[in-house]
């Protein structure tokens, strides 16, 4: 332990800087992967909290795909009662808006106080005769105004909201009053969401939303002595047509499989912030060794062992790994909050609203930080602490045991580099492993595995390109820095093979990104035809029951500035193992007045307007991929009513959302699933009538009655785009860390190599060298590298980009992206590039000038 | 007159009008003069706003296992007519007691039930007779025999019972008065002696049973006044072919109120109608049974004398626990049991079974919740 203490710990507090980078470097590659991992939980734990304590003691549950269950229907479930106790539900969305406050989603429950008690326990804040669990006819008295509402404590105490309390909330386009008649204890049901509940009786809440006729689902609490899977498969065989049974789970599980797809880019993302941060161990590791030769050879003359030589260098990589990983985890959870913020825009708007709360820090991730970082810094430290222990001990110490003296080009050095980037390419050939782009990941990987092989190789082929037209048109110093990265590519190569790693990410994220965003672009200017966009004012994306009051509808469809409506209405349905979207919408209008962008077939128009009234549809591009049908193909649609079995007619273009959308004329939709209120309408305009004076006008007609946003097509077309950019946000920001963790990385080894070059720069000062050549010698090796890391970086970018656009989305998402190079972006980060990195040399270079004129005295 | 029932649903009406803040107008008030006709009157009357129907009876299965059961079905209405179109809107709730005293094997069995209408799992038709909550019903078949069905996890019953005796009408030709104050009133009407056949199911065997029921419907829209503590009612089928309902009110003061009152139909069916003072109903010292549950002690057998008819009969508990405790309906403990009669006609014994319905003895005296 002392010899451990005197060779690995005095070492590394000798070279703080060092130590402390790659520390840090090891830290953020888990702080990222734990936050990514809090996030990804986050979204879903918003959702699946609210499912469990929202469910009760729900064992199963009896649903309906799309709008509900038909109440007519519940009368005839009476049999369920041999199963165990029975209770419907109603449950739905609000939003609050409070003067002083942000607009806050609610979500409803309607439940018959009567039947409920079997499933959920409601305890009450303040006792009622009965105490703090009322009895069911004393509850119902709380609960029989229509417009009576029991909050939970935890949201009304901060809000000034108690008994008696009136509220205005918002449900579609309506405004609703309710009275607070009790508030529920913190526990149970009201501790979910941040206590965002409102429990109203289930009539009430048919009115508040709208759903006359329908309640969201029929929870059912099995008897005792019930077993789930018989229970479940007894009711299967008994439901009419229409109904389905379920474990309130599956839910949960839908939308996991929903989020799937974004969530592992995510994850894939977070690792490569890590693997960097792996490559820095690696790399410092490496320096340790090849820096320490002479040491290692007279210990092995004193009879160390080669296990005890291997053992000390693991032990270092083991000391920065446990440091860097507990580092990690806290800074992690810090990281969380603000990645959380930059996602959770994204999952509520295209898939579920969720209220994002970082997850606690459970032994979970103390594990996964343990996890990812001890082993995989052994793993990576291994390879030098091997070579270390090989180190033999006469040569070493006779200083015949020279590493490198000069690197050659060896071409069977190429082979393992080679076959790598031939398996890239041969793993972007293959499909999806359950609609998840694992083999396309795998050969991302595989080809940044092989690039980074390559390293070497290009660094001493570029090196020696460069040497002679420097000499010829730079100064000395320019030409002393490129010989010494030449000279220490063997030392170079790991940190230059990190940042490029990290760039080349960059750059293929970047043109991805660039790509898509052209390609949305181009979309949203061809789709979005219509002038106004109308929607429910409190709604956002996943809201089902929010919708248009027929009245609103009414008044726009009248009004003489419009030329044509089209009233759609999507609806969420369960299909294969997830949720697709339903929508229906008026075939005629869209054909004259939109304009969809087909993929297939190409006579789609004539094909679609063939669809009207038939049970046909044309589906989305992601829904075509993901499902694997295609024109032609008969799909199974879930119906209030059983399954409906409709025809591909064609497959469009959208980038709306992810989970695939199955669009039938607006008939078709209400023979299947009913005929409810409309989701929103697009409005084409008369003539001449200016879009802005139309809105205003419209407004004004509507006035207070109702709360619309009316958006126009200039905006409409602005507000996909930044949603877009939002969704990239979280991507660019990972990015950025695994850069500074590559810079750092650069800094760190410039460091090194500077510390080991001490005679050699005091030689240089004795004949001559000012402080400033010295400066601006090592400055310029850290620019060469930077230049080389960008460069490399650019070309492996470009490759991962083909991948990324033509594999991994296409797979994961369903989206077909035009490439298109984002050239400007690069050329302006390539520059800001290499200037980071010989910002990077910065300090080294300083400490080079310094030492020399220590030496002089 | 089943106070029981009136209790119950006047202190939860009164909670829920409270808490609703309207006091309900739009029900319909009980008059004189308003003709009773059956089987048409069996149905549901929803303009008015408290409405039941109770069944008693004893029954035996051909081994001589001896059953009492209860079945009764309220109506109570909260609004007339809801604002709210939504089919789950409570106009009216309707709440079931259904109880089984096993008197061979000693042993009481009660289950209650409340529901709202809703789509229809709960309800009282009004074209013909027909009540029910979920699967609990009481209706009326094609040959005019009643038939009730309710079981339970415990017990069940599914009951035939025939109008067998004409109806007895109560006060004035079904118009009974409540109290001083005007309006307080009721239309009320009984069949007293249903012979009935069925099934009784417990632990798990089904027995043929015979035996006679009584049967009770009560509808109006106020009824009480508030100063009885409890009431004592009493419903007795004599093997002579007489029949006799009697109920005493005790009002706070522990006097007994002027209203009590009660019917003697003789064996052919005549009606003498007993006023207070008619009648003594008295507890038979040292015979009193005390609610392991509830706390109450109920006398639980009584000297019952109506000098007017010759009888002096000693009226006594089948089963010393038939107490129910109905928190998830009405939400009132009362003790409601079959009864075994004895004694003597003009100084000939007779015998005879009946029902006895005790309130008032468990929890806050009824005048002081309706205060």
């Amino acid at each position: 332990m002392r010899f451990f203490s005197w060779f690995v710990l005095r070492r590394m507090a000798q070279e703080p800087l060092r130590t402390a980078s790659t520390a840090l470097g090891v830290a953020l590659g888990v702080a990222v992967v734990i936050a990514i991992q809090l996030t990804n939980a986050s979204s879903l734990a918003g959702f699946t909290t609210a499912l469990n304590v929202v469910s009760g003691r729900a064992g199963l549950e009896i649903a309906s795909p799309g709008t509900g269950v038909d109440e007519t229907l519940i009368p005839a479930l009476g049999w369920l009662r041999e199963f165990g106790d029975i209770s419907p539900v109603i449950e739905g969305q609000l939003v609050l808006r409070q003067p002083g406050h942000p607009a806050e989603r609610l979500r409803l429950l309607g439940v018959d106080v009567l039947r409920d008690r079997a499933i959920r326990d409601y305890v009450l804040l303040s006792p009622t005769a009965t105490g703090q669990t009322p009895a069911p006819r004393e509850f119902l008295s709380l609960l029989l105004d229509p417009s009576s509402a029991v909050l939970t404590a935890r949201f009304s105490a901060p809000r000034g909201l108690r008994v008696r309390s009136t509220l205005t909330v918002e449900v579609g386009d309506r405004r609703v009053p309710l009275t607070i008649t009790a508030l529920l204890a913190d526990e149970g049901p009201a501790r979910v969401l941040d206590g965002r509940l409102v429990l109203m009786d289930i009539a009430a809440a048919q009115q508040v939303l709208g759903t006359f006729g329908r309640v969201t689902r029929v929870d059912l609490r099995l008897a005792a002595d019930t077993s789930v899977d018989t229970a479940e498969r007894a009711i299967a065989s008994r439901l009419p047509a229409g109904l389905q049974v379920r474990r309130p789970a599956q839910r949960g599980q839908q939308v996991e499989n929903m989020l799937a797809a974004f969530h592992l880019n995510l994850t894939a993302l977070s690792y490569i912030a890590l693997i960097v941060g792996l490559f820095l161990v690696y790399n410092t590791i490496s320096v340790s060794v090849l820096s320490r030769r002479a040491e290692i050879g007279t210990l092995r003359g004193l009879g160390i062992t080669r296990a005890e030589v291997r053992a000390l260098f693991l032990g270092e990589a083991a000391i920065l790994a446990v440091v860097g990983g507990a580092v990690g985890l806290l800074l992690g959870r810090l990281l969380a909050i603000w990645t959380i913020a930059l996602t959770s825009t994204t999952v509520s708007t295209l898939y579920i609203a969720t209220a994002a709360a970082p997850p606690a820090l459970t032994w979970r991730y103390v594990l996964l930080a343990c996890v990812t970082s001890l082993p995989l810094s052994l793993l990576a430290a291994l390879v030098p602490a091997q070579e270390a222990s090989g180190v033999s001990p006469t040569a070493a110490t006779r200083g015949i045991d020279d590493v490198e003296p000069r690197p050659r080009f060896r071409l069977r050095g190429l082979w393992l580099p080679a076959m790598l980037l031939g398996a890239g390419a041969w793993l972007a050939t293959l499909g999806p492993v359950g609609n998840l782009p694992l083999f396309g990941y795998a050969a991302a990987v595989a080809i940044v595995l092989g690039a980074s092989f390559l390293v070497p190789a290009i660094l001493v082929l570029v090196t020696r390109l460069l040497l002679a037209p420097v000499r010829r048109l730079m100064r000395v110093e320019d030409w002393l820095a490129v010989n010494n990265v030449s000279a220490s590519v063997p030392r170079l190569s790991i940190s230059i093979a990190a940042l490029a790693v990290s760039l080349s990410m960059m750059v293929a994220i970047a043109v991805m990104i660039g790509s898509f965003r052209d390609t949305v672009s181009y979309w949203v200017a061809q789709t979005l035809q219509a002038d106004l966009f109308v929607s429910p004012g409190a709604r956002q994306q996943p809201g089902p029951d929010e919708t248009l009051s027929p009245d609103v509808v009414d008044l726009i469809t009248s009004s003489p500035d419009v030329a044509a409506v089209d009233r759609f209405r999507s609806i969420d349905v369960p299909y294969a193992d997830t949720r697709v979207r339903v929508g229906g919408s008026d075939f005629d209008v869209l054909l004259t007045r939109g304009t969809l962008l087909f993929k297939a077939p190409a006579d789609a128009r004539a094909e679609m307007r063939a669809a009207i009234g038939q049970d046909a549809v044309v589906v989305s591009e992601s829904f075509s991929l993901k499902q694997r049908v295609s024109v032609g193909s008969i799909v199974s649609l879930p119906t209030p009513h059983g399954s409906v079995e409709v025809r591909v007619a064609a497959v469009y273009f959208d980038y709306s959302n992810d989970r695939g959308v199955v669009m039938m004329d607006r008939s078709t939709f209400e023979r299947h699933y009913g005929e409810i209120g409309a989701s929103g309408m697009t409005v084409y305009l008369a003539p001449n009538v200016d879009p802005d004076a139309a809105r205003e006008r419209l407004l004004a007609s509507i006035g207070d009655a109702h709360n619309v946003v009316i958006n126009t097509q200039a905006w409409l077309r602005a507000e996909v785009l930044r949603i877009f950019d939002s969704t990239f946000a979280i991507t660019y920001a990972l990015e950025l860390v695994a850069i500074v963790v590559a810079i750092l990385g650069v800094a760190g080894t410039l460091l090194t190599l500077i510390l080991e070059r001490e005679a050699e720069l005091t030689v240089l000062r004795l004949i001559g060298t000012t402080r400033a050549q010295i400066r601006r010698m090592v400055m310029g090796e850290a620019a060469v590298i930077g230049a080389a890391s960008q460069a490399i970086g650019l070309c492996v970018g470009l490759a991962l980009s083909l991948v990324l656009i033509y594999v991994v989305n296409v797979q994961s998402f369903g989206w077909t992206i035009q490439f298109h190079l984002p050239g400007m972006f690069l050329v302006q980060s390539s520059a800001l590039m290499v200037l980071a990195t010989t910002m990077a040399g910065l300090y080294p270079a300083r400490r080079a000038a310094r030492l020399t004129l220590k030496q002089d005295q | 007159m089943r106070q029981a029932g009136i209790a119950a649903t006047m202190v939860l009406a009164a909670m829920l009008a409270a808490s609703a803040q309207s006091p309900s107008p739009g029900w319909k008030a009980a008059v004189v003069g308003r003709t009773i006709k059956l089987p048409a009157d069996h149905a549901s009357h929803p303009e008015y706003k408290l409405e039941w129907w109770y069944y008693t009876g004893n029954v035996e299965a051909a081994d001589a296992h001896r059953f009492g059961y209860q079945l009764t079905f309220f109506r109570v209405g909260l609004d007339p007519a809801p604002a709210n179109r939504s089919a789950w809107a409570v106009r009216d709730l309707f709440m079931t007691h259904v109880a089984l005293t096993d008197v061979s094997g000693r042993r009481y069995h009660f289950t209650d039930r409340m529901n709202r209408a809703g789509p229809g799992w709960a309800g009282a038709t009004v074209d013909r007779y027909r009540v029910w909550n979920d699967d609990w019903e009481a209706t009326i078949d094609s040959q005019g025999r009643h038939r009730l069905s309710a079981s339970t996890a415990e017990f069940g019953i599914d009951l035939s019972l025939a109008e067998d005796r004409p109806v007895v009408l109560h006060g004035e030709r079904g118009f009974s008065s409540k109290g001083s104050a005007a309006g307080n009133a009721s239309l009320y009407y009984s069949l007293t002696r249903m012979p009935t056949r069925g099934a009784i199911t417990i632990d798990g065997r089904k027995l043929a049973v015979t035996g006679l029921s009584w049967m009770d419907h009560e509808f109006g829209t106020s009824f009480l006044e508030a100063q009885q503590v409890g009431w004592d009612w009493f419903s007795i089928q004599l093997e002579d072919g007489r029949d006799l309902m009697l109920f005493q009110l005790r009002r706070t003061d522990g006097s007994i109120d002027p209203h009590s009152s009660g019917t003697l139909v003789d064996a052919g069916s005549g009606l003498h109608t007993l006023n207070a003072g008619t009648f003594h109903l008295q507890p038979r010292a040292g015979r009193t049974w005390r609610s392991p549950v509830s706390g109450a002690r109920y006398p639980v057998s009584w000297q019952v004398s109506v000098p007017s008819a010759g009888l002096d009969l000693i009226v006594t508990a089948a089963v010393d626990d038939q107490e129910l405790h109905t928190e998830g309906s009405t939400g009132v403990t009362y003790w409601e049991g079959a009864i075994d009669v004895t004694g003597q006609s003009h100084s000939r014994p007779v015998q005879g079974r009946g029902y006895l319905e005790m309130t008032g003895y468990a929890g806050p005296s009824m005048g002081t919740v309706l205060r």
